[in-house]
């Protein structure tokens, strides 16, 4: 975006008070959106974003500047701003390589983008597809919202070791939200798709039986019965359970909360933190997930990491700055929102590989319990682990069998308690559909989570229903 | 950039968007200075120092809307951004009701938005403040030895709006922030709790040593905290929490949501839902406060509109699409393209909230609550929760890792005390308050 010798010369400024890292991060990031509403295209929107932001570290303080105006004085005065914190720290060795050499990075994670904005009939044909198809699920689908983005986000990532990189990441989402009404009840229903990837995704994985899954979500809750109140057994869902590992486990493991003693797993590396049945990765190289970076927003490239293996803490997710602090090297897990913000450590794609166990088996081996098939989202409380996933679509399981489906129930949970209930995992394994974000710290990322069905032997459901 | 060059840009990218084929266009110019500094213990960890520009563009095409956002204002950058936009407009269908405002702000009462100590403050003093809450978090307990860190922080903006019927008009705000996150050792197991103030002005803060009491209290109270027994009790929702319910009733109330569907309270205006302490109110026209502006994200006068009187849903909350959907008149909500809160708060009844706590017999005082489950189509709500078990109007002791959950029109019947702790730290805030029952789901 700007030239090599723009990007030396930033470095030289952000470092002229001392300091031991300087980066320069400079994004240009082209949104293309549509959105459906009462069976039209409701309105359109293209967001252009161009930015540089400048870091300088000193031990353990970052200073950080931006600028969205990429004219050499304002970039110059970023460049001050973020040099303002090495004169309150003591300054280490600076280090700068003369010229900047560039960086491969594995183009093939990413299946296609598209370089111009694409035919905009094609988008907003999904859109429409997408909700003749909800509608036709049931006539009690009273509304359907539905909406479609198409993201290039370019990044060129120069840095005082002397290397840069450059790297251009696809995103589409197809989003579709059925409601329905019967009566005086309502319910709603959402799923989402795409990936690191272009529109086309969406020719071989049809807007139809997307919209399909919403609605019949939504007609799911508009029938479900309340959820029910207190501790049982809970058997959470191949795919979208996911979310347990990336709420109960995965931001327990980034490293800045480790270095600074913040998580309850600080210090425990090598420690039995779970059954051993449970073995969890994080993955920055499955080709077209959201969470797939090919590097990541401080230039280096995407890994594979075990974070625990049969039960064992094996390591935690690092950016430059903590890994550094920690005297190990970046797993690729250095991820920012925008070139607004400073990175930190995150999850890209958060998965458990597959077990022994039959999902029949599983259910049936339930007496009393709740099967939460998938979960809208979740949080947690990082030194204590305490977390809370909404259940998106649930059913009871009663004598070893599913039956009713009900309504908007709440998970909570103790992350390192709830892991060592894990009593049987499943053979089923994949990865949910790719519409997750990750929030932490004001910034949203695109994430991935996947998982067997898994058997959780007890934990608290919050519903109504006492 | 003072706010006559912000509004220059703005009727620039009008003019821009009318050249390039649209009958009506609003541009919105957004420059904001902000400072960041986040200390942990004796160390800065993070100083950031930025000024961000953000244009937005709404444009019409005879009834089909598009909008585009850039931080590039250059001419050519806006040509051809802007053409591209009313190509996307061309995907759009016709919808006779969308455009611009038929009526737009025209007078400038003195909302009192802008601090100029904050603005003249000396970056050195800011991280000052940081650094202090670092150390009397740990003065204030022995067992608290850490914290995920202590920060200060303020933004200065400038909003400038200018659209093709001749509106123009800019104001500038400031918005200053500190809070503090110590982490305690319970005999082994770490705690943490936050607490922060927010204000327009220095000011309006809470001190730095009331923040850093008030979250080292937070972390220590909680101390030995056990898990509940599943029950149905009387719920008292500490302010904090109390504004976070209130963020999910204010979206029941948008009419955007209102209109697709996605709200409990469609089709029920007129209805007593609440009881008769449920008095809500949007004002955007108190002085001095976080969410006060003298025009909407379209130009349209803010006001004061009172969505909940004695427990009575009277209106919902409109910009002009939706107004016009659902036959209103534009409440001055429009926001960022949607609908959003100007200061939108429960009006506060009387007494503390240890007063509240004194008149439960038995029931349970929530300080903290985690997850975003609102499933607002039916109203139901659910959140992982912390605090305290009430006996004979005391604070018998911590609880933790359980779940209050209740369908909002039984929340909002139920609500039977209100406290007069209102503070406006933020655009939806609320007092202490307490609802009769809610279920609790715990062992």
């Amino acid at each position: 975006m700007l030239d090599d010798s723009i990007y030396a010369q930033l470095l030289d400024r952000a470092l002229r008070r001392g300091g031991d890292y300087a980066d320069v991060f400079a994004e240009r990031r082209r949104v293309v959106s549509y959105r459906l509403q009462d069976g039209r295209i409701h309105d359109g929107a293209l967001a252009l974003t161009n930015g540089v932001g400048i870091r300088v570290v000193v031990g353990e303080s970052a200073g950080y500047g931006f600028s969205d105006d990429l004219s050499l004085e304002a970039l110059l005065r970023a460049a001050d701003a973020a040099a303002l914190v090495a004169r309150s720290a003591p300054a280490g060795q600076t280090r700068h390589a003369d010229t900047l050499a560039s960086g491969a990075v594995d183009e093939s994670l990413y299946h296609g983008y598209s370089e111009q904005i694409a035919d905009a009939g094609r988008y907003v044909g999904l859109l429409s597809r997408a909700d003749a198809a909800a509608r036709a699920v049931d006539p009690r689908i009273a509304a359907v919202n539905a909406h479609v983005v198409d993201e290039l986000q370019e990044v060129w990532i120069a840095n005082s070791d002397g290397r840069i990189v450059h790297d251009r990441r696809p995103m589409v989402t197809l989003g579709v939200q059925a409601v329905a009404v019967d009566g005086g009840e309502r319910g709603s229903g959402y799923a989402g798709d795409g990936g690191r990837t272009s529109i086309a995704y969406f020719d071989a994985h049809s807007p139809e039986e997307l919209a399909s899954d919403a609605a019949r979500v939504a007609i799911t809750n508009v029938e479900a019965i309340p959820a029910p109140a207190g501790e049982m057994e809970m058997v959470v869902g191949a795919g979208g359970g996911g979310v347990l590992l990336h709420e109960a486990v995965g931001h327990g493991l980034e490293s800045d909360f480790n270095r600074q003693g913040v998580s309850l797993y600080s210090g425990r590396v090598g420690e039995r933190v779970a059954s051993e049945l449970v073995t969890i990765y994080d993955d920055g190289n499955l080709p077209e997930e959201r969470g797939t970076v090919a590097v990541d927003d401080e230039g280096v490239p995407g890994q594979h990491k075990v974070l625990v293996e049969r039960g064992v803490l094996r390591g935690y997710m690092q950016d430059t700055l903590n890994a550094r602090l920690m005297g190990v090297t970046s797993t690729g897990s250095g991820r920012r929102q925008s070139f607004r913000c400073l990175p930190q450590p995150r999850m890209c794609n958060t998965y458990m590989p597959s077990g022994e166990s039959t999902f029949d088996e599983i259910v049936r081996s339930t007496k009393r319990g709740l099967y939460a098939k998938s979960f809208a989202g979740g949080q947690v409380e990082i030194s204590r682990g305490d977390f809370v996933f909404m259940v998106a679509e649930g059913y009871l399981i009663e004598d070893g069998k599913i039956t009713a489906p009900v309504k908007n129930a709440t998970i909570v949970g103790n992350g390192p308690d709830v892991m060592t209930k894990v009593v049987a995992v499943g053979n089923d394994e994949r990865l949910a559909r790719r519409h997750y974000t990750c929030g932490k710290g004001g910034q949203y990322v695109p994430v991935g989570v996947g998982m067997p069905s898994v058997k959780i032997s007890s934990i608290t459901v919050g519903g109504t229903h006492g | 950039m003072d706010k006559d060059e912000a509004l220059a840009v703005a009727q620039r990218a009008v003019a821009i968007a009318l050249d390039a084929g649209a009958s009506d266009a609003e541009a919105t110019l957004a420059v904001s200075r902000q400072f960041h500094a986040e200390v942990r213990d004796t160390t800065i960890a993070q100083l950031e120092q930025s000024t961000s520009k953000g244009l937005h563009v709404r444009l019409f095409v005879n009834g089909r809307r598009a909008g585009l956002a850039t931080s590039d204002f250059s001419d050519g950058a806006l040509r051809s951004a802007l053409a591209a936009t009313v190509d996307q407009a061309a995907q759009v269908a016709e919808d006779p009701l969308s455009g611009l405002p038929d009526a737009f702000a025209s007078d400038w009462p003195d909302l009192d938005l802008e601090d100029p100590v904050l603005i003249a403050r000396d970056d050195a003093a800011k991280v000052d403040d940081a650094l202090s809450l670092e150390r009397l978090i740990r003065a204030a307990d022995p067992r608290i030895e850490n914290s995920s860190g202590s920060d200060s922080g303020d933004t200065a903006t400038t909003v400038a709006l200018a659209n093709s019927r001749g509106f123009g008009g800019a104001y500038s705000g400031t918005r200053a922030g500190l809070s503090t996150g110590p982490v305690g050792d319970d005999g082994g197991a770490k705690r943490t709790a936050h607490y922060g103030t927010a204000g327009r002005k220095l000011a309006d803060l809470e001190s730095v040593g009331f923040v850093a009491a008030t979250a080292a209290r937070r972390v220590t109270e909680m101390f030995g905290a056990r898990k509940p027994q599943t029950m149905r009790v009387p719920v008292i929702f500490e302010r904090d929490v109390a504004a976070a319910v209130l963020s999910d009733i204010f979206a029941a109330l948008s009419a955007s949501n209102v209109a697709i569907g996605n709200s409990w309270l469609a089709g029920r205006a007129g209805e007593r839902i609440g009881s008769d302490l449920v008095n809500l109110v949007d004002d955007g026209r108190l002085p001095g406060k976080l969410g006060s502006s003298p025009f909407d994200g379209e130009g349209v006068a803010t006001r004061r509109t009172v969505a909940f009187e004695r427990g009575v849903l009277r209106t919902f909350l409109y910009d002009t699409y939706y107004g016009r959907k659902l036959g209103a008149e534009s409440t001055g909500n429009a926001s960022g393209g949607g609908i959003g809160p100007n200061s939108f708060y429960l009006e506060p009844g009387s007494g503390t909230l240890e007063d509240l706590v004194a008149k439960t017999s038995r029931g349970v005082l929530v300080l903290e609550t985690i997850g975003f489950a609102t499933e607002h189509a039916s109203g139901t709500y659910s959140r992982g929760a912390r605090g305290f078990y009430i006996e004979n109007g005391e604070l018998a002791y911590p609880v933790e890792e359980f779940t209050i959950a209740g369908r909002f029109p039984e929340m909002l019947a139920a609500v039977d005390a209100v406290a007069a702790d209102l503070r406006f730290d933020g655009s939806v805030v609320a007092p202490s308050f307490r609802v009769g029952e809610m279920m609790l789901s715990g062992e």
